[in-house]
């Protein structure tokens, strides 16, 4: 039986074609990932089968049956959910307030929450979410957030679940923990559509494969004949790829071994950091060299943030020996929408806010940089001097990776740079970092994304609790990467504590 | 005289609970604004234009009790209005609310030249009836026998139970803190903000009612700010209605205190104890005790 099936969907915004003339379905009690890069027309398809966008033409139709939804409400009392990129959640409100606002369960003086909490609790129970109602949404992880994402969808009783780019947020471990909630989803009879940019994670999970670029449908394979090297050239199309992230090729070109002690850059020498009686950093030995990527991987909360602020100097109240050979260290932060940009500034007025000594400008000079930048980066913007906002999430980013290469600091850290990017925008920016170690910056790479890690990293330090457990190096290191299966094994159990 | 008997006595204390009522009831009135997401700035003006319709409705019917019917009315369409450039113009709140303050003010001082020919009072009318038997217990008697004191303390329970325990709390909070993902999941956000506003302009009516109905008159400038400082005091309790409830007693027993020391000792300063309150309210806004965090879309049209 066919879940939801497109027949010739079509959404023009303007000239624009967002979805063109798309047919296709998606087998109920299966898992189905979309692909396509940033912009392909995944989303917009989604929005229109969700009731957000109205579709230009086509007909969709759920459980066989035609439907015509106006809103969001109407698909959600069709027994469809969205899990949106972006939480919608209620920071100030406990879990099982964010759950039940809508549809609520009362008796005469008000919400009953005895009744609401025991249908709650027996999902939670169901599907091994691991949430406590009480607590509030501003205290939990992101992890958690996600899964009361997922609890607001099971509270509604929907059937055909659609996740947009679900596991960009997450750890290593909470992605395999979702995996596993997914699946029990799916063994329940339910209907799961996956947006991702991830191949692996495809690899890993997919019953059914559709491939969207530029608002066609171009490459539909199930699970039997997948082949992700095929799939990585359906996304992008006919470009050739410099680094390809995925199992086969894990091994950037030129990854050294050994470092001499006068190309140190930056030496961090016992550290420990203390904030609110809490340690966070613990005897932090680390140096980082010129020519070199450091990589640094962690499950999410392990002190990578407090590491990059204090390495950039937004952190001082540390005890031990940090020392710099250089003047200024450039960064790429980890949320670009709140720490790497103003968004209702152009692309060169973000540019020209970090260059030194360019206190007074032209209108031309403005532009002039920031069709620098458009054509050295390959931004996509809609017209030269549109403000941040409007742009894609992967132009925003390679148009903050570009201010921060073009500082030229000496030495760069880069903060999850892919997260949330398509593949084709990713494997620009692995190209740009690689760049700039072999033009000799030291380059610290905190990540969550393991592949990325691997690929780039010429040493790779593991946090935990705010200790440094291990760092990769040397032969040990790059044969390892050779073996990457086991390699990544041996990593996600240092990330979680466990001995080697 | 002894000035810390006088504090202690049963007498002092109901002086302080009666102060307390325009208090609560104007920062009950921005707190249910606030939790929608609308920040109503107007509860000085309101109050105002309430206590000054109150008396001119009593007097005009000889009965306290429509005027205090006309004064809510009033009340309330003026909160539609504010409803009307908040929510759906969109229009700034704060210069919203600036512009219903001055207009307010400006107005009932023109109407009471208009009307009662005075430059700064109404004619005097008869205030409320009160609540028999309850008025009749000793020492408490004003308090107990007052329907609007009385009101206002439940409210405390009320306004709790409204807001943390009941679907209407829930949806209205949910305007305030994230209105996006109320839309998400079908709560008329729009609708919810103007219950909220309009819930402020009946609660802020009620408090400049009680404060007319107190004096038996309106006379220009009777409110003295006490609009503003409810907001103060919202912002101390930090937006929860039992919270409110003692930053409300604190300022009603400076006014009191106030008071108590222009009768018993005239030379002493009494500007310094009126000074007090604001100087807690700035110690408190400057995160001198605890942190205050307003609802995370206050102020935010939607």
């Amino acid at each position: 039986m066919k879940a939801v099936e497109f027949k010739n969907i079509t959404k023009t915004f303007g000239n624009f074609r967002a979805n063109d003339d798309i047919s296709f379905s998606i087998e109920k009690n299966s898992i189905h990932c979309i692909l396509g890069e940033n912009g392909a027309g995944k989303s917009t398809l989604m929005k229109v089968l969700f009731g957000s966008y109205k579709k230009d033409s086509g007909e969709i139709y759920v459980n066989e049956n035609p439907v015509n939804f106006k809103s969001p409400l109407d698909a959600i009392k069709s027994g469809i959910g969205m899990l949106y990129q972006h939480f919608m959640l209620i920071e100030d409100f406990t879990i099982l307030e964010n759950v039940i606002l809508g549809s609520e369960i009362t008796a005469k003086t008000g919400i009953n929450y005895t009744e609401s909490k025991r249908r709650l609790n027996s999902l939670i129970d169901k599907y091994k979410l691991d949430l406590n109602l009480d607590d509030k949404v501003s205290d939990i992880s992101i992890g958690a957030a996600q899964k009361t994402e997922l609890l607001k969808l099971l509270y509604r009783d929907s059937e055909i679940l659609i996740f947009d780019e679900p596991t960009a947020v997450l750890s290593p471990i909470e992605v395999e923990n979702f995996f596993k909630i997914i699946r029990n989803f799916k063994e329940d009879g339910k209907t799961i559509i996956l947006i991702t940019h991830k191949l692996n994670e495809v690899k890993e999970i997919a019953d059914e494969v559709s491939v969207l670029r530029k608002g066609k449908l171009v490459y539909s394979v199930k699970r039997e004949n997948l082949d992700i090297k095929e799939l990585g050239k359906q996304i992008i199309g006919d470009l050739e790829l410099s680094i390809v992230i995925s199992d086969d090729n894990l091994q950037a070109p030129e990854a050294k071994a050994e470092f001499e002690e006068i190309d140190v850059l930056l030496s961090l020498q016992n550290i420990t950091l203390t904030e609110n009686g809490l340690t966070k950093l613990f005897n932090i030995n680390l140096d980082l060299h010129k020519g070199e990527i450091l990589g640094v991987c962690g499950v999410e909360g392990n002190g990578q943030s407090e590491l990059i602020e204090l390495i950039s100097g937004l952190n001082k109240n540390y005890t031990g020996l940090y020392s710099k050979n250089v003047r200024k260290i450039s960064l790429v932060p980890d949320d670009r929408l709140k720490k790497g940009m103003i968004k209702e500034f152009s692309i060169g007025e973000n540019l020209l806010m970090r260059l030194p000594g360019k206190n007074v400008f032209s209108k031309r000079l403005l532009k002039e940089k920031e069709q620098e930048v458009i054509a050295e980066y390959d931004v996509r913007v809609p017209e030269v001097g549109d403000i941040m906002e409007n742009l894609s999430g992967g132009n925003q980013q390679k148009a903050i990776v570009a201010r921060e290469i073009k500082l030229n600091c000496d030495v760069i850290i880069f903060s999850q740079p892919t997260r949330g990017v398509d593949i084709k925008a990713s494997s620009f920016i692995h190209q740009k970092i690689y760049n700039e170690k072999m033009n000799g910056k030291g380059i610290l790479l905190v990540s969550a994304d393991l592949d990325e890690l691997l690929a780039l990293s010429d040493r790779l330090a593991v946090l935990f609790k705010g200790k440094i457990v291990k760092i990769f190096a040397g032969d040990e290191f790059l044969s390892g990467k050779q073996n990457s299966k086991e390699l990544i094994g041996k990593i996600g159990q240092l990330m979680i504590g466990m001995e080697l | 005289m002894d000035l810390f008997g006088s504090i202690l006595s049963v007498a002092f204390f109901a002086q302080v609970l009666r102060l307390f009522t325009p208090y609560y009831l104007g920062a009950s009135a921005a707190n249910f604004s606030e939790r929608s997401g609308v920040v109503n700035i107007a509860i000085e003006g309101f109050m105002i234009s309430a206590a000054f319709s109150f008396a001119l409705f009593s007097i005009v019917f000889g009965n306290p009790f429509a005027g205090m019917f006309f004064a809510l009315i009033i009340g309330i369409l003026l909160s539609l209005l504010f409803a009307l450039f908040t929510i759906k113009l969109k229009v700034n709140q704060i210069i919203a609310g600036v512009g219903f303050n001055l207009l307010m003010a400006g107005a009932s001082k023109f109407l009471i030249v208009l009307i009662f020919k005075s430059s700064s009072n109404t004619s005097r009318f008869e205030s409320f009836y009160q609540i028999p038997l309850l008025k009749d217990i000793p020492v408490i008697g004003n308090i107990s026998g007052d329907y609007i004191i009385l009101f206002s303390f439940a409210l405390v329970f009320i306004g709790n139970h409204i807001l943390f325990k009941t679907r209407f709390g829930l949806r209205l909070r949910s305007a305030g803190e994230n209105p996006a993902a109320g839309e998400s999941l079908g709560v008329n956000v729009r609708l919810y903000k103007l219950y909220g506003v309009l819930i402020c302009g009946f609660l802020a009516s009620l408090g400049g009612i009680w404060l007319a109905s107190n004096q038996n008159t309106y006379s220009d400038g009777m409110i003295a700010g006490r609009g503003f400082i409810a907001i103060a005091a919202m912002i101390i309790g930090k937006w929860k209605p039992v919270n409110i409830f003692f930053a409300c007693i604190m300022f009603a027993f400076f006014e009191a205190l106030e008071i108590l020391l222009q009768v018993s000792m005239p030379d002493f300063p009494t500007q310094i104890i009126q000074m007090l309150p604001y100087f807690i309210t700035i110690l408190v806004l400057i995160g001198f005790i605890g942190k205050t965090k307003p609802p995370a879309a206050d102020g935010i049209s939607y």
